[in-house]
């Protein structure tokens, strides 16, 4: 029986991670656009992308364009594995065959 | 473990933002063509002010490199990992062309004027409708567009191409600009 992700499974995570997941492989997505696609804070977005790229799940680039730095967050493959096994347990559990 | 009422809640959180990243992304496409349609039509605008002799040159040229910067934007953002291009968005650009000239000089006999006011809101007719299923700021750009173009028509006078220039290049400027920042 398949167990639902610990690290994915809090909201901002999921969001984080659907929103990786969306893009083409290999793509990422820059942090400002992440903040304004998840609604969340600097802070609070900055520590979620920590806690995912710690498990492996999301790899985070820091560049400089122009003078601006820029930080880019893009899912592993290891992430995007964990976040279609985690979107199959949760169908799992809407079909009924858990919870 | 959750029960099914709050997994239905996170796929719909997940579903969500997925078509919030589709949107952005189809946005930031848009942006590029608009910006470009803009730039091209803002020039030829300012030719046809200018110089009006140069005009009957500067608008096929302004279709030829709107069209191949958006068939450009395609290839190189395609839809999906390996997809090839797909003709059916040169073919829309054949109808779309091939209409519009039949109105213009078969059907009827528009002067520079009624050019000038046909073709931007010809084309935006086609945008505000696209826009009723890829994103309200197609509908507003759009609307605006045509709004102006239509008080130009009426009420500006020698000056019509260079309102043009401001309303129909800088609108489409100024509205991809904004498509960004969505």
């Amino acid at each position: 029986m398949a167990e639902l992700d610990d690290v994915i499974h809090q909201p901002l995570r999921l969001k984080i991670m659907a929103a990786l997941n969306a893009l083409p492989v290999a793509a990422g997505l820059e942090f400002s656009r992440l903040k304004k696609l998840t609604g969340a804070t600097d802070g609070n977005l900055g520590a979620h992308i920590e806690t995912l790229a710690k498990a492996g799940y999301v790899t985070v680039e820091k560049a400089f364009v122009g003078k601006k730095p820029q930080t880019t967050v893009t899912a592993t493959a290891t992430g995007r594995g964990a976040f279609a096994r985690h979107v199959a347990t949760l169908q799992e559990i809407i079909a009924g065959k858990q919870g | 473990m959750i029960n099914s009422r709050e997994a239905s809640a996170a796929l719909a959180d997940i579903d969500d933002i997925v078509q919030r990243v589709k949107q952005s992304q189809l946005y930031e496409l848009a942006s590029l063509a608009a910006v470009w349609w803009g730039v091209l039509v803002f020039a030829a605008n300012l030719v046809t002010w200018l110089w009006p002799i140069y005009a009957v040159y500067a608008w096929p040229a302004v279709d030829v490199f709107g069209v191949g910067g958006l068939v450009a934007l395609r290839v190189l953002n395609p839809p999906h990992r390996g997809a090839s291009f797909d003709i059916r968005l040169l073919l829309v650009f054949v109808l779309f062309f091939a209409f519009g000239y039949l109105c213009t000089d078969v059907i009827g006999h528009f002067g520079p004027r009624q050019l000038g006011t046909f073709w931007p809101i010809y084309f935006m007719l086609f945008y505000s409708m696209a826009g009723l299923w890829f994103g309200y700021a197609f509908v507003a750009i759009g609307l605006g567009i045509s709004a102006l173009t239509l008080i130009g028509f009426f009420f500006i006078g020698e000056a019509f191409p260079l309102w043009m220039a401001f309303v129909n290049g800088g609108g489409l400027i100024l509205g991809g600009l904004w498509m960004r920042r969505i």
